[in-house]
């Protein structure tokens, strides 16, 4: 047992780098301007989590006197689930598979289940993180507002401990399953990719089909039932996902027979999922994972033809550059998954709820009603969810991460850090103008955009790419994530995502607050569209010139 | 022609030095051999002299051109082979030869010769169209070679470049490193194995706790500590001993 807990404990410190870390803001006073930056991101963060709580009172307020707020806990509790699941997708195909301490792992004196548990321990730990501002406002002001007793808060810290196990075990099950077989083809990183888009799908659609489920048949009669019978709409949601009923009651009716009844089903579901789990690691987990980065070469000597017709005749190296982003991207499956795949899944997901929910609330029929509007909000619309499908996927913001260990050839080799950034610069831009794409294609196709309004919400996107695009590539710069052993710290895990995504949101930020001004100032129709494109226009121009003017000093600057 | 000039690195801000007041010159045709117990300080000094690391002070310079403020320059003069070959596994061997062409400029015609010439020696050739991710360690070690030679570099700075080589390639290397020299060129390199630095190098220097302890040619070596043996390896052992 000992040995699991030290296997446990050595693979929570290295992927946390708790120790490390410490070392480097307190012992090498490195990185001591993490302690504001944290700071200034929990106050940042602090008026976003208040207007959840305030939207999370005002439905309590309105579903209270019919009788049906233990729906919000619900709510609560699959909307972690979910998150639970998708963003669990990712942290298990990489952390059971593609980090590079496996290599070490592997021969030591381990069964396979306990390297497994290993990895399972740190994506549970990542997932606690990823709920924390979204189930736990739920649960502190559900809590409040029904003036809870202490066995609430007793039902609360157990639901949310045991919340991640059940949709995590759903996962981490299908996902080894699915890499068993992908072990047994000739091309893994093909299979890999197509058996994560199919699982991606299938999780979205689960969600909708909840979500529908929950929302069907909401007829005179049903809303009527309500009134007469507490916890009705609770019932039907959870008819499509039981687990989180039996959450809801293990939390809400915490002390009394049908709390507790609900815990122990909760808790023993779990614990059934998680002894699935050790059985499916000790059957499935080595025979998946064994080989799955052997690639499989042919032998073959090229002719003196075939050789110099491959060798090339001599590209620019911005050419060679880019060229190698690209190959590298595409190639790598976490890095495909993430970036291009993400910024043209985006669209898509759009395209599904539409089909799936013609229902209130959700953000496709907030687009529809944005572009029902008149052709200005229309265009500004759709520009933003081009900006939203094409530059928020990381590509920019782990563009000198993803080189991880090989940073040093990109330091080595003498071309100039404008050219190395200029050819980044384009690729990243690439992948933006893929999700533009796509987006511009829901748009016509789904939401019937008409192709004039079309292209101006193109050019917009097209100018506010550039800013968004050199902003991420700039915070990775300042602060490049060299030394990852799982590919997926460098884009999804990589705190300058995050950073890049607020960063980026600011600017739209600022844009949205010219508009408004230029509103109220009485601007309007072309003219308004044409100073947005103004005010887009310098703040890409002056955010690629400090890019371009970063690089040169960071280039020299940064140690590997 | 390198020239390092009371050059500095610590580590911790200060805490730790790594490197610490070197001075040293390797002359144009001159095999260089750099040796030193494990954190003594040598692949600070690698890295510093190709641009991976900065000097805390002191200046380095490559053919007459300063590391710092010539640094292209210095870059297109200059390849470099690290400890580890920690390369774009998920390019083919072709196509991370092509790359590091394309990024020095390296004429075809040139490109073609040489690639054939150093795929044939290295027999890779059957693998270079695979990518590297498939390779061995010591593969992957001669492609970075290969990648190393092919812009024909004024100066070559290698960082253990035996480790991994099976003998056969081992002795290629040797005698490339040789005729390297033998143009005027310049050759800069680490290494553990004794015998290699003794048989091979015209020079050598060894580095202690960040200092440079001892500097010359097998002889002048010989001559710092005459009752340490005629090897490389006791003269290594005893002055290095603490």
């Amino acid at each position: 047992m000992s040995r699991l807990v030290s296997l446990l404990r050595a693979g929570l410190r290295s992927n946390f780098g708790l120790s490390v870390a410490l070392h480097r803001i307190f012992v090498e006073k490195k990185d001591r301007w993490y302690i504001p930056l944290f700071g200034l991101a929990a106050i940042g963060i602090l008026p976003t989590l208040y207007g959840y709580a305030l939207l999370i009172k005002s439905l309590y307020g309105f579903l209270q006197p019919i009788g049906q707020e233990r729906v919000l806990l619900t709510y609560g509790i699959l909307l972690g689930q979910f998150l639970v699941l998708l963003f669990g997708f990712y942290y298990v195909i990489s952390a059971f598979y593609f980090s590079r301490d496996l290599e070490m792992l592997i021969p030591l004196p381990f069964r396979p289940v306990e390297v497994m548990l290993s990895k399972f321990a740190v994506i549970l730990v990542n997932e606690y993180l990823t709920m924390i501002p979204l189930v736990l406002p739920v649960l502190i002001t559900y809590g409040i507002l029904s003036k809870a007793r202490s066995s609430y808060w007793a039902g609360a810290i157990a639901v949310y401990a045991l919340l991640p196990v059940i949709p995590l075990a759903i996962v981490s099950i299908l996902v080894v399953g699915m890499m068993r077989l992908v072990n047994l083809t000739r091309k893994k990183d093909v299979m890999i990719v197509i058996g994560s888009v199919v699982m991606i799908v299938a999780v979205m659609a689960l969600q909708f089909t909840i979500g529908r489920s929950a929302g069907r048949g909401m007829g005179v009669e049903a809303v009527a039932g309500f009134f007469f019978s507490p916890n009705s709409l609770l019932s039907r949601i959870g008819a499509g996902f039981p687990p989180s009923v039996w959450a809801t009651r293990a939390v809400a009716d915490a002390g009394t027979a049908s709390g507790w009844t609900s815990l122990c089903v909760f808790a023993a579901v779990s614990l059934l999922l998680f002894w699935g789990i050790l059985i499916t690691a000790d059957k499935l987990f080595y025979r998946g994972l064994i080989g799955i980065g052997e690639v499989s070469g042919r032998k073959r000597t090229l002719s003196r033809k075939e050789m110099s017709h491959r060798v090339s005749s001599g590209r620019r190296p911005i050419r060679a550059i880019f060229e190698r982003e690209w190959r590298i991207m595409n190639r790598t499956p976490i890095f495909l998954l993430n970036g291009v795949l993400t910024a043209v899944i985006l669209p898509l997901i759009f395209v599904v709820m539409s089909k799936m929910d013609s229902g209130r609330g959700d953000p496709a029929a907030m687009l529809r009603f944005l572009t029902s509007s008149t052709s200005v909000y229309v265009i500004l619309g759709a520009a933003v969810f081009m900006v939203v499908c094409g530059c928020l996927n990381g590509t920019a913001s782990s563009a000198f991460s993803r080189e991880g260990g090989q940073f040093w050839m990109s330091k080595v080799i003498p071309v100039t850090p404008r050219e190395q950034v200029l050819a980044k610069f384009a690729h990243s831009y690439l992948i933006a103008l893929l999700g533009f794409a796509a987006a511009a294609t829901v748009l016509v196709l789904v939401l019937h955009l008409g192709a004039p309004v079309c292209l101006v919400a193109v050019l917009l996107a097209l100018t506010a790419g550039i800013a968004l695009t050199a902003a991420g590539m700039i915070i990775d710069l300042a602060r490049p994530l060299l030394d990852w052993i799982n590919p997926m710290k460098a884009i999804k895990q990589n705190l300058n995502v995050l950073i890049a995504f607020f960063a980026d949101m600011g600017i739209l930020a600022v844009v949205w607050g010219i508009t408004t001004l230029l509103v109220k100032a009485g601007v309007g129709g072309a003219s308004l569209i044409a100073a947005v494109f103004a005010v887009l226009a310098v703040i890409s121009a002056l955010c690629f010139r400090f890019l371009l003017i970063f690089a040169d000093k960071r280039y020299r600057d940064i140690e590997v | 022609m390198i020239e390092i000039r009371n050059v500095s690195k610590s580590y911790n801000k200060g805490k730790v030095k790594a490197v610490d007041g070197l001075d040293l010159t390797v002359k144009a045709g001159e095999i260089f051999g750099f040796l030193g117990p494990n954190g003594a300080g040598k692949t600070t000094t690698i890295k510093m002299i190709v641009g991976l690391l900065k000097p805390d002070s002191g200046t380095i310079a490559v053919n007459g051109l300063d590391t710092g403020r010539d640094s292209l320059k210095c870059k297109s003069i200059t390849t470099y082979v690290p400890d580890y070959p920690a390369v774009y596994e998920r390019l083919s061997g072709l196509e991370y030869l092509n790359f590091i062409g394309d990024a020095y400029g390296v004429p075809k015609s040139e490109r073609l010769e040489r690639i054939d010439q150093w795929l044939e020696i290295f027999e890779l050739k059957q693998a270079v169209t695979n990518p590297i991710q498939s390779y061995s360690h010591g593969m992957k070690q001669k492609i970075v070679l290969t990648a190393a030679i092919l812009p024909a570099p004024e100066v070559m700075v290698l960082d253990e470049p035996m480790v991994g080589l099976d003998p056969r390639a081992a002795h290629h290397l040797k005698e490339f490193m040789r005729e390297h020299c033998d143009r005027g060129k310049t050759l800069f390199f680490s290494t553990h194995i004794m015998e290699v630095a003794e048989k091979l190098c015209d020079r050598i220097g060894i580095i202690n706790k960040g200092k440079l302890i001892a500097c010359g040619t097998m002889e002048d070596l010989k001559k710092i500590d005459r009752e340490a043996g005629p090897s490389l390896e006791n003269i290594f052992l005893e002055l290095t001993d603490t």
